[in-house]
Order: C-alpha cells, then sequence, then structure tokens
C-alpha cells in the first residue's frame, strides 16, 4: 500500500544520465576497441573456423574408397539401375538392395575413375528423350551462362540393351569434354552425364558406353 | 507493510536500469569488436546466397520469385507474432532485424552449410552412405546448426550489452534468429526442388516443398533458437537473469535432441507412412509444449519488470491495481480484466485502457521513468480512453 503522505510529482528526479552506447570506459579499451566484446567475438570466430575450415580440411584429408565390384548395380529414386563398371569408385550412390529405411534412394549416383566421372540423375519429367535433352540443354546453359560447359553437336540416337531408345550429345567446356545421354521411362526422366579431360579424347570410351547401355527401370515406380 | 512512493520510484530505476527497456539500440559502434566480427560474417552469408541466387535465377526464377515470394508473407507472419508476445519489457525493432539478418545469412551460409557437407561426407566415408543417409542428417544439423544460430547470440549481447538481459530476451532474438535461418533455408529447398524435374514444371516441383516447409516450421527453427538462445543467457548468466548453469545447458540440449528427432524421423519411421506421420505430430506437439513451458519460465521476469515500472502509476492513481494486475499478467489475466466489463462497449474500453497503459509503460522505459512531455501525455491518454472521451488528434 503506498504511502499517501509521499504523493506528488511522479519521478521528479532527472534521470541518471548514461552515456552513448559507442561510448567505451577508458579501462575497458585495447586497441581503440572494448576489451569486453573481444573474448565473445572471438569465440564465435573460433566457433566459424572450425566449421568453414577445419571441419572441410579433415574431411577432404579424409580418404575414400567404395570400389565397384563386378556384379554390383547402382539403384536410383524410381527404381532406375544402372551397372557402374568394375574397379570405378562410388562417390554416391546406393548398391541396389542396400537403400536406406525409409526406402527412398537418392536421386543420383555419381562414380569415377581417374579424371573420368559418371554421374546418372533422375526426376519425374513428361515428355520423350528428346524434349528431355532439350530442357537439360536449356537449364545448363541458363545456370552457365555462357561459362562451363555446353552442349555442341547434333543429338544422336542412343539404345540401351533393355532396347530402351535414349538420346545423347557431346558437350564440350573449357577443360572437360563429354557426353550427355537422355530417357524416359514412363514419367520419369534419366539424365546421363560422363566427363573427363579434353585431352581424353573425342570419343566416348567403351566403358561410359556399357554403363549407359546398362540403364533401366526395374518394376514399377513405388510412390 | 507500507511502501512509499520514494522506494516505488526507487524500485522503477532499478527495473528500468535492469532490464534495458526502452533504451536506443546503435548498430553502428566502431569501438565494438563484435560490430566488425558481425558485418565481415554476415558479409560473406550476403555474398553467398545472393551469388547462388543470382546463378540459379537464370534456371529457376520462376520458382525462386514464387518461393521468395511465399516465404516473406510467412516470415511476415512469424515476425508479428514474435513480436506480439515480446509486450512486456520491449526490445528494439532494430535489434531483431539484427537478429534476423544474422540468422539467415552468417548461420546458413558462412557457418552450418560448410559443416554440414563436411560433416556428412565424412560420415558416409566412415560408416558408408547407406547409414549417412539414414543418420548423417540428424547427427549434423542439430550440431552444426544450432551452434551456428546460438552464437549470433553472443555477438548481438555484446552488441547490445544494455537491451539484452533476460533469459526471455534471449528467447526473443532467438526466435528471430531461428526466423531468418528458417527463411533463408526454405527458400535454398525450394531452389533446389525447382531444379528435380530437370528445369521443367519448376512450380510443381517446389511447392510441394514450400507448403510442406511451412507447415514443418511450425515447430523447427524458431522454436529451436528461441530455447537454445534463453539457454545461453542462463548458461553465461546476465545482470538482469543470474547464471544457472544447468538449466542453460538443459535448454541448450533440449533443441539439439529435438532438431536431432526431427531430421531422422523418416529412419526411426522405416517404411511406415502412419508411423511416420504420427512421428512427425508427436514431435512437432512435444516441441511446442516444451516451447510453451519456456516461454513461461522466462517471461516471468519480464512480468516483474512491468510490474516495477507501473507501480507509480497505480500508486498515483493513474492506473488502477486491477490494471495493473491485468498488464504485469499472462493473458488469461488480462483477459479476466476485459471480460469484466458489463457491456461490450466497457470490455472494448478496457482493452483499450491497456494498450494505453503498455504504451505508457514504454514511454516511461524511454525516459527513464522521467516525468517528460510524452509521458505526461500517455497518462493523460489513459485517462481519457477510460473516460470515454474521443481523441482530439
Amino acid at each position: 500500500m503506498p504511502d499517501p503522505g509521499a504523493e506528488g510529482s511522479s519521478a521528479a528526479l532527472a534521470p541518471r544520465f548514461e552515456p552513448d552506447e559507442g561510448w567505451v570506459p577508458a579501462d575497458e579499451r585495447r586497441f581503440g576497441l572494448d576489451r569486453r566484446t573481444l573474448r565473445p567475438t572471438l569465440a564465435v570466430f573460433v566457433l566459424v573456423f572450425i566449421m568453414s575450415v577445419v571441419l572441410p580440411v579433415i574431411n577432404a584429408t579424409v580418404p575414400y574408397h567404395d570400389i565397384v565390384r563386378a556384379g554390383d548395380v547402382l539403384e536410383l529414386e524410381g527404381n532406375v539401375t544402372f551397372v557402374p563398371e568394375a574397379g570405378w569408385g562410388i562417390t554416391s550412390g546406393l548398391r541396389e538392395g542396400h537403400g536406406p529405411i525409409s526406402g527412398q534412394y537418392p536421386a543420383a549416383a555419381t562414380i569415377e575413375d581417374g579424371a573420368l566421372k559418371f554421374t546418372v540423375r533422375t526426376g519425374p519429367f513428361h515428355g520423350d528423350a528428346g524434349q528431355l535433352l532439350d530442357q537439360i540443354e536449356a537449364t545448363t546453359d541458363a545456370l552457365n551462362q555462357g561459362r562451363g560447359v555446353h552442349i555442341t553437336g547434333a543429338p544422336a540416337t542412343i539404345v540401351t540393351a533393355a532396347g530402351k531408345e535414349g538420346t545423347t550429345v557431346r558437350v564440350t567446356g573449357p577443360h572437360t569434354a563429354g557426353l550427355i545421354a537422355a530417357f524416359v521411362f514412363g514419367d520419369r526422366g534419366v539424365k546421363a552425364v560422363a566427363t573427363g579431360p579434353t585431352g581424353a579424347g573425342a570419343e566416348p570410351s567403351a566403358a561410359v558406353l556399357r554403363m549407359i547401355g546398362s540403364i533401366s527401370q526395374s518394376g514399377p515406380e513405388k510412390r | 507493510m507500507t511502501t512509499t512512493l520514494t522506494e516505488l520510484d526507487r524500485a522503477r530505476d532499478v527495473a528500468l536500469d535492469l532490464s534495458g527497456w526502452g533504451r536506443r539500440f546503435v548498430f553502428y559502434q566502431p569501438r565494438n569488436f563484435a560490430f566488425w566480427g558481425y558485418l565481415a560474417l554476415v558479409g560473406i552469408g550476403v555474398l553467398t546466397f545472393f551469388s547462388t541466387l543470382a546463378r540459379e535465377y537464370n534456371a529457376y526464377g520462376e520458382a525462386i520469385g514464387r518461393a521468395v515470394t511465399s516465404f516473406a508473407i510467412y516470415a511476415a507472419l512469424f515476425w508479428w507474432f514474435t513480436d506480439r508476445i515480446d509486450h512486456y519489457a520491449k526490445l528494439p525493432h532494430k535489434l531483431m532485424v539484427v537478429a534476423f539478418v544474422w540468422g539467415g545469412f552468417a548461420a546458413t551460409g558462412t557457418m552450418a552449410a560448410n559443416a554440414n557437407d563436411a560433416i556428412l561426407a565424412m560420415y558416409g566415408k566412415t560408416f558408408g552412405q547407406v547409414w549417412a543417409l539414414n543418420w548423417g542428417a540428424g547427427l549434423a544439423a542439430p550440431f552444426t546448426e544450432e551452434l551456428a544460430k546460438g552464437s549470433g547470440l553472443l555477438l548481438l549481447i555484446a552488441l547490445a550489452q544494455r537491451h539484452v538481459r533476460t533469459a526471455f530476451d534471449g528467447f526473443i532474438l532467438g526466435a528471430f534468429i531461428g526466423l531468418g535461418f528458417q527463411i533463408v533455408e526454405d527458400i535454398t529447398y525450394a531452389m533446389t526442388s525447382a531444379g528435380t524435374q530437370f528445369g521443367a514444371n519448376q512450380i510443381g516441383a517446389s511447392v510441394g516443398t514450400i507448403i510442406l516447409r511451412m507447415l514443418t516450421g511450425v515447430a523447427a527453427h524458431i522454436l529451436y533458437s528461441a530455447i537454445f538462445c534463453a539457454g545461453v543467457v542462463y548458461l553465461f548468466g546476465r545482470p538482469a537473469e543470474p547464471r544457472k548453469i544447468g538449466r542453460g545447458l538443459l535448454l541448450i540440449a533440449i533443441p539439439m535432441l529435438l532438431h536431432g528427432t526431427w531430421d531422422s524421423v523418416a529412419a526411426i519411421a522405416g517404411q511406415n507412412a502412419l508411423t511416420l506421420i504420427g512421428l512427425l505430430i508427436g514431435t512437432i506437439v512435444v516441441a511446442l509444449i516444451i516451447v510453451a513451458r519456456v516461454y513461461k519460465l522466462t517471461v516471468a521476469r519480464e512480468r516483474d519488470f512491468v510490474r516495477d515500472v507501473m507501480a507509480p502509476e497505480q500508486a498515483r492513481n493513474v492506473i488502477s491495481r486491477i490494471e495493473l494486475d491485468a498488464m504485469a499478467g499472462n493473458r488469461k489475466a488480462r483477459k479476466a480484466y476485459r471480460k469484466a466489463g458489463r457491456n461490450r462497449q466497457e470490455r472494448k474500453r478496457a482493452r483499450y485502457v491497456l494498450n494505453a497503459g503498455y504504451a505508457l509503460a514504454d514511454e516511461l522505459a524511454a525516459a527513464r521513468g522521467a516525468d517528460t512531455d510524452r509521458v505526461r501525455f500517455a497518462r493523460s491518454e489513459v485517462a481519457r480512453i477510460r473516460a470515454g472521451l474521443p481523441s482530439p488528434w
């Protein structure tokens, strides 16, 4: 209960003076900076250094060896499979029958052999192989904006071992060359990209052609 | 016990001093090392994000436009909500913007994205790609992303030492950091989705992601960071919040656990869609219950500040005892006060009186308790509204 005798104008006293935000007490200055702000900022810098430098460097030094054995089949989303060449290294992608617990295979797989790289990617697509290739070309050009790899030459027809007809075209870039193949299985498109150093020769290797030829869709697509 | 007005005024001064309520926040502080640290780290994040956006815009412009518009509206709604729950000892809006920008650019592009990629790759190399797909995200993102977001609060405290004083301040700023992180992450996800059909049908490919992220975002980064940052304040202590190490560590661990569970639900549920939906809903419900508890835990001190600041006004009969209780009470107390009116007009007026009371509290805080023209005007507004007089302005 307030004391009525103390009634008077509210807070008659002037507010205590507060220096502005930028003012630093003389005994808290180091190198012209507020000493109290050094430790928290340095702590954040240490965290940034660990996240952006230390972890990527450790990752780069950890070797990865997942070599394709004869008979291995890689599976992608939508029951799309291909047979990788034995001896190549799997950079990403899962073997058929060894999917994640959710049953959802990733949409892409990449294997490498030295400087040669082979990537297969799938996704929903309505249209034929020619239209898919046109779409891939349009998207690649838009992303690269005249830089990086671009499509050269006329599209050609390619047929897989299972008899599926697709379209292929050559690609070249400042330091790489290779080919793109496009297939459409029902409502699912498949893009296979093989690239290597420009000096590796204009013709795709037999191994790349075998892998493209092995692309198929096994069974109906799970939804 | 009799409390004199002098004592009440002194208690108000102490509350204003402790809470930092009403102090102006200045971002440009060249003598503050945190200012330079913030600028550098946010700058890197802004460059990373916009260079990606600019590159991808040519290919996925349609989807990016849709995603940015949708998430901007979504962010505005969450911004309004978070700002609304901070209606006691309010933080400056400028500080909320600074928190949002940290979450959106520094915590994502400068910090978490790099660490996530490296950790996921290492998991794949060490435990195999199947294991990494099952558990990698759930055992990487909770550490990298929560730490990246939460570390921003350390810089914000250094930048606004006189404003960030309570665990509730940490809670609110954490929510804004989380909001920034979530919006930028959502736009990035939508951009990735736009490319899943080779660049065709961009809207169709990304709209599912946009809707899913909006629905699940209710109990995601905003909530995790709010709890985490409240924990950071408890862990280190602030002038108005005594250090409680155990509570701080618990509040830091909880969002990490929630985040890890959320990122692992697909692996936990297996291929059973019903289990998956049940787990998703369960995780959201548990997260919402926890955040409500943390809100209740942290807001108590802010309510005490409101009581201390407004008690002299009640003693001078500017507001009544019931109005003071409603102002310093929870939503239920304010509702009970409004509902006590005999008719619709009285109930409406009660709401306006409360709003005018909060406006007076803000003016008192800005004036550091002094009797300024603005404070006197705010007092007269309370009286005018209570008397049912129309505004002359």
